[in-house]
């Protein structure tokens, strides 16, 4: 049914975030009934009513839902937003004074990314109290009307198009006489390309173009610091769902079936997944420009570090490791590209980096940079997944060869086997401390997963050392942040940017080492914190530093109990009362039987 | 992506075994569909043609509902919701809302039907633990007539159950309970459309004065192939008063039962934490006199 309403219908109000009933992006009311349309086989519509986001608002009118969610800032990268629109009219429907447990209740098939889900209650629970009459109307109204901004709560000026679902992504563009893209991803994660057979697949009824990096005209690389990924693999694969071949034809159904006749020979090769293996001699080599498999190796060195810690009173070594993380923006990757009437290649897709990828891909299809354009869609959900131009140059390729619109969205299942992750880490770190607190010394290295590619990895690397030590006052420093080679899926960036693997390191340490010297962790970190005009361990000079305050609202938010965490134990105080979320429970609509509950 | 050449929409039980009959071996049966849609994807069975997929929840009979005192009767397309919106089956079955409550979403359970749930035999169906407690029979049909059968023997292990080719679920029936106290458990890796690692059903009937137990029935999913009723446990909770003592024993019990493929550790702690839980909770509904259950043991479990 989703697919029916948004190719059919072109009510693209309703997103796909996932086609399999875990986001709930696609949600229409089925006689009236909220229902996620990617699950209903579209012959249920027979006899139904159906009804979707641009519903609500057929009029143009917002509904006062909508409306709350304006003045509330529910709405960031607004993929999510018409779905959410339409779960919480649901539960508005189901209970007019729904209060704020059952509304996460019956908002809990909805996933956002962004928001942390706070300001959408606060919307629903505006609605409620507007349509029952404990509001007057004028609180949707805003607040601050002064011209002023800096300091004032404003309405975001995009919110009614994503409330109603009027935004269109890219995936939601259409062109006359558009073709559809898919794919042809590797199975292998290390392998030589010993041929690609397109033939058949070109000679497909309905196929217009298929494109190999045999079809690149320019200098085949990309990335954000090196340009070592070819558009599509070339020569070699070096990932389980990297891009070997495209297909552009008339409908999804034929692309698909394309794919399946393109014949790839593949001669596996012996790869390597952990970054500890691949930096030992003899491994797997995966880029010849780099023979020892290092991507990036950024090194910090501050004072003398053994004579820090032979002064110290305390040395403490710890390991660390972080996972890789996946963004799981709600909008999976989509992208359109046309070939203008001045002969101009463009790119319309929710890209984070369009400059830097308009200058790469003129590079990559050997034209002028004048020749080439890039439009930044709106951007459903990014978190740094989308800053690399894995799929554009593909798109650009295939409208240049077929000289008609192309568009190509990802299913969340490609999103997520073929686009970067946080790098996966492993950190080694060293701390000398005197009694009193003061950190004499600190060496941390740490070894990251770079994957196939370079990506981000370099400024990833290099933002993890600059932040290592944290902003903390620390005579001698030495640290090493590695990115590696592997044939993982590469890493790319991600929200803080290399900052989380670092400082859960000597976050997690301070608390440690607090444990060991009998500290307050607060205590601790104010000992040791840079203050107004400190110099960095990179040598920058900071005209002002707000730890301390942080540290302050930190504490008083927290209700902090005073006393190094050993002294506590059993008797915290903190660990309870108000503030404190109590674990997860559903059943808040059982209203009668959850009064008696909540009073056992 | 699922394709199919025919969706066909059987108006009568007639008409859907004529369906099955004219595509015998090209077709699938789908009620809510839930379940049916994801399994075509990347990752599982990838794109899946089927010639004609046999929608049977337009039949009026499996839609049926009838509830009294004694017996439940529901049709085997059942949506989920109901047993959260229907306050005379909630009665009925008084561990169902809590079930249905902790079961995918609002949206997926108006779609999903109680007899996909069974259908689909998943170890960790949420269901069916539920209606193994009630002592729930299937009603099976063909085009050859009709058989029943309890639940517990209908689902034999992971995806497989005793349903013959060319036989649809009818119905399920099982006792109606309104006299119990009833709990469900479950533990996923979040709360809303989340798969239970674990999950129990407990049912508890007690005296008047609220000391002793006269009936107990518990089921439990995830620990193995397919879910189980916990008899012995059961026999034991009835030989004796209501005390902390005599329920922290049952919770012992079943968890030498653990057998998943996957964290016997970790899910034999929640075997016992959720039997305590269950437990307790089963008790309060039921009226327990709270003097026999000691503050510690609530303080912890409920």
């Amino acid at each position: 049914m989703l697919d029916f309403i948004r190719d059919d219908l072109n009510l693209t109000g309703n997103k796909e975030g996932c086609g399999a009933g875990e986001c709930g992006t696609c949600s229409v009311f089925v006689n009236g009934v909220l229902m996620k349309s990617c699950l209903l086989p579209v012959a249920k519509a027979q006899g139904a009513t159906i009804e979707t986001v641009e519903a609500l608002a057929k009029t143009g009118e917002l509904s006062v839902l909508q409306k709350a969610f304006h003045k509330a800032g529910a709405s960031q990268c607004g993929y999510c937003i018409p779905g959410m629109v339409m779960a919480a009219t649901a539960a508005l429907r189901a209970n007019p004074f729904v209060d704020r447990e059952e509304i996460k209740e019956r908002l809990g098939g909805n996933i956002c990314r962004c928001t942390g889900y706070q300001k959408i209650f606060d919307a629903v629970e505006l609605a409620r109290d507007i349509q029952n009459g404990s509001l007057p109307a004028t609180a949707l109204m805003e607040t601050d009307t002064e011209d002023a901004v800096l300091g004032k709560s404003v309405r975001r000026i995009d919110t009614p198009s994503k409330v109603s679902g009027r935004l269109k992504y890219a995936g939601d563009m259409t062109m006359p006489g558009m073709l559809h893209v898919q794919v042809l991803r590797s199975p292998h994660a290390y392998a030589r390309i010993v041929s690609i057979d397109a033939a058949a697949a070109e000679a497909m009824e309905g196929v217009h173009g298929v494109i190999t990096s045999a079809d690149v005209p320019g200098e085949d690389g990309f990335g954000v610091f090196v340009n070592d990924q070819p558009v599509m693999a070339r020569g070699k694969v070096r990932y389980v769902g990297e891009a070997v071949a495209a297909v552009a034809a008339e409908d999804l159904a034929t692309a698909k079936r394309a794919l399946a006749a393109i014949k790839v020979v593949y001669e596996p090769l012996p790869a390597v997944y952990d970054p500890d293996e691949a930096m030992r001699p003899g491994a797997p080599i995966l880029h010849d420009y780099a023979p020892d498999n290092v991507t990036k190796h950024i090194p910090i060195r501050v004072g003398d570090v053994e004579k820090g810690f032979a002064e110290s009173d305390l040395v403490v070594e710890e390991n660390y490791s972080t996972q890789p993380i996946e963004h799981a923006y709600l909008e999976p990757e989509a992208g359109l590209a046309y070939v203008d009437h001045d002969g101009v290649v463009t790119i319309v897709s929710p890209d984070q980096n369009v400059t830097h990828h308009r200058h790469m891909l003129a590079r990559i299809i050997a034209k002028p940079i004048s020749k080439v354009r890039f439009i930044m869609s709106p951007v459903g959900g990014g978190f740094g997944g989308k800053e690399d131009m894995i799929y554009q140059g593909m798109l650009a390729l295939l409208a240049m060869k077929t000289q008609r619109p192309v568009r190509l969205v990802f299913t969340r299942e490609e999103s997520i086997i073929s686009t970067a992750k946080r790098h996966p880490s492993r950190t080694v770190l060293r701390m000398g401390l005197m009694r009193d607190g003061r950190i004499r010394a600190v060496h941390m290295k740490m070894i990251c997963d770079g994957g196939a590619y370079g990506l981000s990895t370099e400024g990833v690397m290099r933002k993890a050392a600059i932040l290592a030590a944290g902003p903390y006052v620390v005579p001698n420093v030495r640290i090493d942040t590695l990115g590696i080679y592997t044939n993982n899926t590469p890493s790319g960036a991600f929200r803080s940017f290399g900052a989380l693997q670092t400082a859960f390191a000597t976050e997690s340490h301070l608390d440690i080492c607090a444990e060991r010297l009998g500290l307050d962790p607060f205590q601790i970190r104010r000992i040791n914190a840079m203050r107004d005009g400190a110099i960095t361990h990179t040598k920058a000079r900071l005209g002002s530093v707000s730890l301390t305050r942080a540290l302050d609202a930190l504490e008083k938010a927290s209700g902090w109990e005073a006393g190094a965490s050993v002294s506590r134990g059993n008797t915290r105080a903190d660990l309870g009362g108000d503030g404190v979320r109590p674990p997860c429970a559903l059943g808040a609509r059982f209203a009668g039987v959850h009064k008696q509950e909540a009073a056992e | 992506m699922l394709t199919c050449d025919d969706y066909v929409s059987p108006g009568s039980l007639a008409e859907a075994f004529a369906a099955i009959d004219s595509y015998r071996g090209r077709y699938r049966i789908v009620a809510g569909a839930t379940d049916t849609l994801p399994w075509a994807r990347e990752g599982r069975a990838g794109d899946v043609h089927i010639p004609a997929l046999i929608d049977v929840t337009k039949i009026p009979e499996l839609r049926e509902l009838s509830v009294d005192d004694k017996r439940v009767r529901m049709g085997a397309a059942t949506p989920i919701q109901r047993f959260l919106d229907d306050p005379k089956l909630a009665r009925a079955l008084p561990c169902m809302p809590r079930c249905a409550v902790w079961f995918a979403d609002d949206q997926i359970r108006a779609q999903a039907t109680i007899g996909g749930n069974i259908i689909n035999a998943s170890p960790a169906a949420d269901g069916t633990p539920c209606l193994i407690a009630h002592e729930a029979v299937v009603e099976l049909a063909s085009a050859r007539g009709r058989r029943k059968m309890p639940l517990s023997d209908f689902v034999t292990g992971p995806n497989k159950t005793a349903l013959a080719d060319g036989e649809l679920l009818m119905a399920i029936e099982c006792d109606a309970l309104p006299a119990h106290g009833g709990s469900f458990e479950k533990v996923g890796h979040r709360r809303s459309l989340v798969i239970s690692l674990v999950c129990l059903a407990a049912l508890l009937k007690l005296d008047a004065r609220g000391r002793r137990i006269e009936d107990a029935r518990l089921a439990i999913a995830g620990i193995g192939p397919r879910p189980v009723r916990l008899n012995d446990v059961e026999k034991f909770l009835c030989a004796g008063s209501l005390s902390a003592d005599r329920l922290e024993q049952a919770a012992d019990m079943p968890m030498s039962l653990v057998a998943s493929r996957t964290r016997q550790e970790y899910r034999r702690d929640v075997v016992r934490g959720f039997m305590l839980r269950g437990l307790i909770n089963a008790a309060k509904r039921a009226g327990a006199d709270t003097s026999v259950l000691t503050g510690n043991l609530e303080a912890a479990y409920s």
